[in-house]
């Protein structure tokens, strides 16, 4: 009896000591690293994590930041209840003022009130959902694009470049949405709508569909219905590669303008084959650019295969690339320090203009804590590569009108 | 173990329980204790049907309902969480009383796959009734701490809320297993005709278990959505985390049981972070792997679950069998 | 008009794959009587081994038929020996949960070989189609419905007129009788297994030149193989090969004519409906459903 009552109690014990398993030695500036790397999202979970691991891994070769080398806590937010208690952990268990990741919206959200709430820093690189920074809290900042900059950089192509050529008004062009029905489609549709409106383009129709779905041709149908001049799709890897290959298979004839996410992989292309030519896309910074206009893109490349043995998946790893870069150029302002007022100064004194670091982004934040000049590209698939082609500044060709 | 000795073992966890907030300064190991306390009282609540050999795969339907019910109205409509509590377990309720009714008629794993589609449609109309729900997107718990917003800045009140909630759920399922309606559970578990035959109205003691297993997840929902602030559909209605989840634990613990359930929560919640936070991250995808290998392991050499190797004899010193499936004798 | 007829042609032809795949599961289902969550797994796996073989040795998915069907009949009586048979008299919960359990493992096994990124193959007759009047069918997607209808029949005639089919009929049936006819029971549950898993690993051999795979692939499918196979009826392939076309039409109209994103919560609707008005499937017969839902 005792003997039950006692084992019961060691028990108890072990379970407190594995979850309260010591940090990793001191001296080091640690950060946590929080990316869902397993699930669903695993795969760009993973590029955009190998995108901080390089900058890491090159500002330790130069010495660290004030002679501390730089280690990151990893973390996997595979869901959204795993992002909130990662985060927890990383901040409780761990001691972390500092947190950067996190690619997928929704486990941003959940990871960054939690940090906001025990004002820790929160670093955002990759996910784009708008209201990451719009709640106000001091203490987290972004350094990529919102849904919205993407939305407004597709209208204000469609409206200066895609009107003329199909000889028409911007208010005469006609659009239909396409949206996977996720957090990342919906938010993005959503802003797809508000930008719109400020350019007066309008949106004849909106359709949302499942990701996982293994026939896409209801959505065809109702976009044949409907015949607009430009389809905006907002997809992961497998459902643009289905609507690709139905719109193709059902003749739809439709230029599509995909918005990040799946069209931007090399997997579009590799299962497309020459039916990818002539997509437009809009996007973080992809590899295919004027390279005057993104200062250490090369050396990012070459630096990823050294490390990783492959070309670069997507352009996530490189926004996160420099976005690890634009977080290190704050901490060896504040000597390291991770104390929220001291970064905060830190952080809204950085004023890089645009075309100055590797994605050709600048950096300067706003009081909400998001980097105002980080506007994505438009690129379009030509010869089986992705190629930026507006603003003039970062093209490497003209766009032509798709067939 | 004499019941009496059981009850000093309880009230002793039980201080431990209350004085750890005191001691513990680790923030990381009171969410973990709270986490495990949620799963605890989760597992209990799922546990109540499977005293009569329904198993649901469903109940993150009861979980999401309630959950949203408190967040729209608290969000949308500035209603006090505390007002969200009760209407959460009333909408979870009224949605039990949809699912089950007609859903009573099933058996095994027709009943079981039932849930499974009920939790399915129900979380893609959270994704499509956007302007209740806010679609995938979901919604956000603002941050103004405080005892009346149920939000604090401090881990210890969840701590105790989720402390109380397991216990008030674990007596709840005592109660109800040893009351008339638990008797005829589990004689409707054992043998339903014959239950019948004696005139035993099973579909009834089946309903009102079904009744107080969705309400009460209901009211977990709600707790819960304060606890992690961010609401959306995947989340809430997730298989995994809260269909899945809570039968697992039953399982490695012991389906149908009291204690079953409650030492399912304490190993399985605390091994499945650890597994990820350890595992998930030098390998993708190992630490389900082996959680998988666990459960298998489980139900081939030990169906009765832990419980039926620790032998609490005073857990179910009333009843000989009483076990739903069969296989969950823990004398 | 043309929309509906058009609408009706892509339902059908998903329909057959949808059919493909319950058959498969209707056989496990009905013959060994297990719940098997993993059915979907099987599907994956299938799936992969095409991909790879494909990628690798640039071989036709359509010809890796002839490696990949035997290799994962070779699986299927694997699980059920391995996994299935230590289970075979427990619970209909307890097998519910080593199978979820399996559907575990094999997925993140294939993450962890395979990692999450979605692959598909290149072929020459992948975008392909046929055009009939302004209505237009997909060659990929026409081949996997015929294949389908064929082994369907091929399957249909094998269970009425050879003996062992008629052995495997008759555990249908009833198990205990036929036991006790002499029926070597646990070896007919290898077939079946068997069986089943090829079925279903053709359906993703026929899936592969238009869908992608990816670990989570098989997921969807278990779900929708079950809600099939209660349609059509346990035991009644003619049942799940309609219960699979109505799927597959049902899915197409309600995301044309409702809501593209609705398809899936339309049919999950139907399948309550259908087992709360007619639990014995809606082309079943009844007796078998109703025996399985005892246990």
């Amino acid at each position: 009896m005792k003997r039950q009552s006692w084992t019961l109690w060691l028990f108890l014990i072990g379970l407190l000591a594995l979850t309260a398993s010591g940090p990793v030695a001191a001296k080091d500036l640690q950060i946590g690293a929080l990316y869902p790397r397993s699930g669903s999202l695993a795969l760009l979970g993973e590029e955009s994590w190998r995108g901080a691991e390089i900058a890491r891994l090159e500002i330790n070769k130069k010495g660290g930041i004030g002679g501390d080398s730089v280690v990151f806590v990893n973390a996997d937010g595979h869901d959204v209840a795993a992002a909130h208690s990662e985060a927890e952990r990383l901040i409780e268990q761990s001691k972390l003022g500092l947190i950067l990741g996190s690619y997928a919206s929704s486990r941003s959200m959940a990871a960054t009130e939690v940090a906001a709430r025990k004002n820790a820093v929160y670093f955002e690189l990759g996910a784009i959902a708008n209201s990451v920074t719009e709640r106000g809290y001091q203490t987290v900042y972004r350094t990529c694009a919102t849904a919205f900059n993407f939305s407004k950089s597709q209208s204000k192509f469609i409206a200066e470049w895609l009107a003329p050529q199909l000889k028409k008004k911007p208010s005469e062009v006609k659009v239909s949405i396409a949206h996977e029905d996720s957090d990342y489609g919906t938010s993005v549709a959503d802003s797809f709508k508000n930008a719109a409106k400020e350019f007066g383009i309008q949106v004849v129709s909106v359709e949302p569909y499942a990701a996982n779905t293994s026939d896409l041709s209801p959505v065809i149908f109702r976009l044949r219905k409907t015949a607009p001049d430009v389809i905006i799709a907002v997809s992961y890897a497998q459902d643009a590669i289905l609507l690709s290959r139905q719109a193709a298979e059902f003749k739809l004839g439709i230029p599509l303008f995909g918005t990040g996410g799946g069209h931007s992989l090399k997997s579009f292309q590799e299962a497309l084959g020459d039916k990818v030519e002539g997509v437009l896309n809009v996007d973080f910074t992809q590899y295919e650019v004027n390279s005057a206009f993104t200062p250490g893109l090369k050396e990012f490349v070459a630096l990823y295969k050294a490390t990783f043995k492959e070309d670069p998946k997507s352009g996530h790893s490189l926004a996160n690339y420099m976005g690890t870069k634009v977080l290190f150029d704050i901490l060896a302002q504040t000597k390291g320090s991770v104390e929220p007022n001291a970064f905060r100064k830190a952080a809204l004194s950085m004023n890089l203009p645009e075309g100055t670091t590797s994605t050709g982004w600048g950096v300067k934040f706003g009081e909400n804590g998001q980097n105002l000049r980080a506007d994505p590209l438009i690129m379009q698939w030509r010869g089986g590569k992705l190629v930026t082609v507006w603003p003039k500044a970062a093209a490497l060709m003209d766009a032509v009108l798709p067939k | 173990m004499s019941a009496k000795r059981l009850q000093l073992l309880g009230i002793t966890l039980l201080a431990a329980a209350i004085v750890i907030p005191a001691f513990v300064d680790s923030r990381f190991i009171l969410q973990m204790l709270t986490l495990i306390f949620f799963s605890i009282a989760m597992t209990s609540a799922w546990n109540i049907p499977v005293f009569g050999g329904k198993m649901s795969l469903g109940h993150a339907a009861f979980f999401g309902i309630g959950g949203y019910t408190g967040a729209i109205l608290y969000v949308k409509f500035g209603v006090s969480p505390w007002i969200g509590l009760p209407a959460g377990v009333a909408v979870s309720l009224l949605g039990g009383v949809i699912m089950t009714l007609p859903l009573l008629r099933l058996r095994g794993p027709f009943f079981t796959l039932a849930t499974i589609a009920f939790a399915e449609v129900l979380r893609m109309i959270a994704i499509d009734w956007r302007s209740l729900t806010n679609g995938s997107v979901g919604l956000n718990i603002p941050f103004k701490p405080g005892w009346a917003n149920l939000t604090f800045q401090s881990g210890a009140p969840f701590y105790f809320i989720s402390l109380i909630l397991a216990i008030a759920v674990v007596f709840i399922a005592y109660r109800l297993r040893h009351s008339a309606l638990g008797f005829h559970l589990r004689a409707s578990a054992s043998n339903d005709e014959a239950a019948q035959a004696l005139g035993v109205d099973t579909r009834r003691a089946h309903f009102i278990g079904l009744l107080w297993s969705s309400g009460l997840t209901g009211l977990i929902g709600v707790f819960y959505v304060f606890f992690i602030y961010v609401v959306e559909p995947n989340t809430m209605f997730s298989t995994t985390l809260f269909s899945l989840q809570p039968a697992l634990n039953g399982i490695i613990g012991g389906i149908g049981t009291i204690w079953g359930p409650v030492i399912g929560a304490v190993i399985m919640t605390p091994l499945g972070e650890y597994l990820r936070v350890y595992l998930g991250t030098i390998q993708q995808g190992l630490n389900f792997v082996v959680y998988g290998v666990v459960l298998i392991v489980t139900v081939n050499f030990i169906p009765g679950g832990i419980v039926s190797l620790v032998r609490l004899k005073s857990s179910n010193r009333s009843n000989g069998s009483g076990s739903p499936s069969g296989a969950t004798e823990a004398h | 008009m043309e929309l509906m007829i058009q609408v009706l042609v892509s339902g059908l032809l998903i329909g057959g794959v949808y059919a493909l795949i319950s058959v498969g599961l209707n056989l496990i289902f009905g013959v060994v009587r297990i719940i098997n969550f993993a059915h979907g797994e099987v599907l994956m796996l299938a799936m992969y081994a095409t991909f790879w073989l494909n990628k690798v040795y640039g071989m036709d998915p359509y010809l890796s038929a002839l490696l990949v069907l035997p290799a994962l009949f070779f699986f299927g009586v694997l699980l059920q020996r391995v996994v299935v048979q230590p289970i075979q008299e427990a619970s209909a919960n307890m097998q519910i949960f080593a199978t979820v359990a399996l559907s575990l493992i094999l997925q993140n096994i294939a993450l962890i070989f395979w990692k999450g990124d979605f692959r598909t193959i290149q072929t020459s007759y992948a975008m392909s189609t046929l055009e009939v009047m302004n209505i237009f069918v997909s060659v990929p997607r026409l081949v996997a419905f015929l294949v389908a209808l064929a082994s369907i029949l091929l399957l249909y005639n094998f269970l009425k007129h050879t003996f062992v089919g008629k052995a495997l009929r008759a555990i249908v049936e009833d198990n205990t009788v036929a036991r006790l006819m002499g029926i070597r029971v646990e070896r007919l549950y290898l077939l079946a297994f068997g069986l089943g898993a090829a079925f279903t690993a053709l359906g993703g051999i026929l899936l592969i030149p238009f869908s992608a795979v990816y670990p989570t692939v098989g997921v969807p499918f278990t779900l929708i193989a079950f809600i099939v196979v209660v349609l059509g009826g346990l035991g009644s392939m003619s049942g799940t090969f309609l219960g699979g076309l109505f799927i597959g039409v049902v899915e197409t109209f309600g995301g044309t004519y409702v809501s593209p994103a609705l398809k899936e919560a339309i049919y999950f609707g139907i399948f309550i409906l259908v087992l709360l008005v007619r639990p014995q499937g809606l082309f079943g017969k009844g007796k078998g459903t109703e025996e399985i839902g005892l246990k």
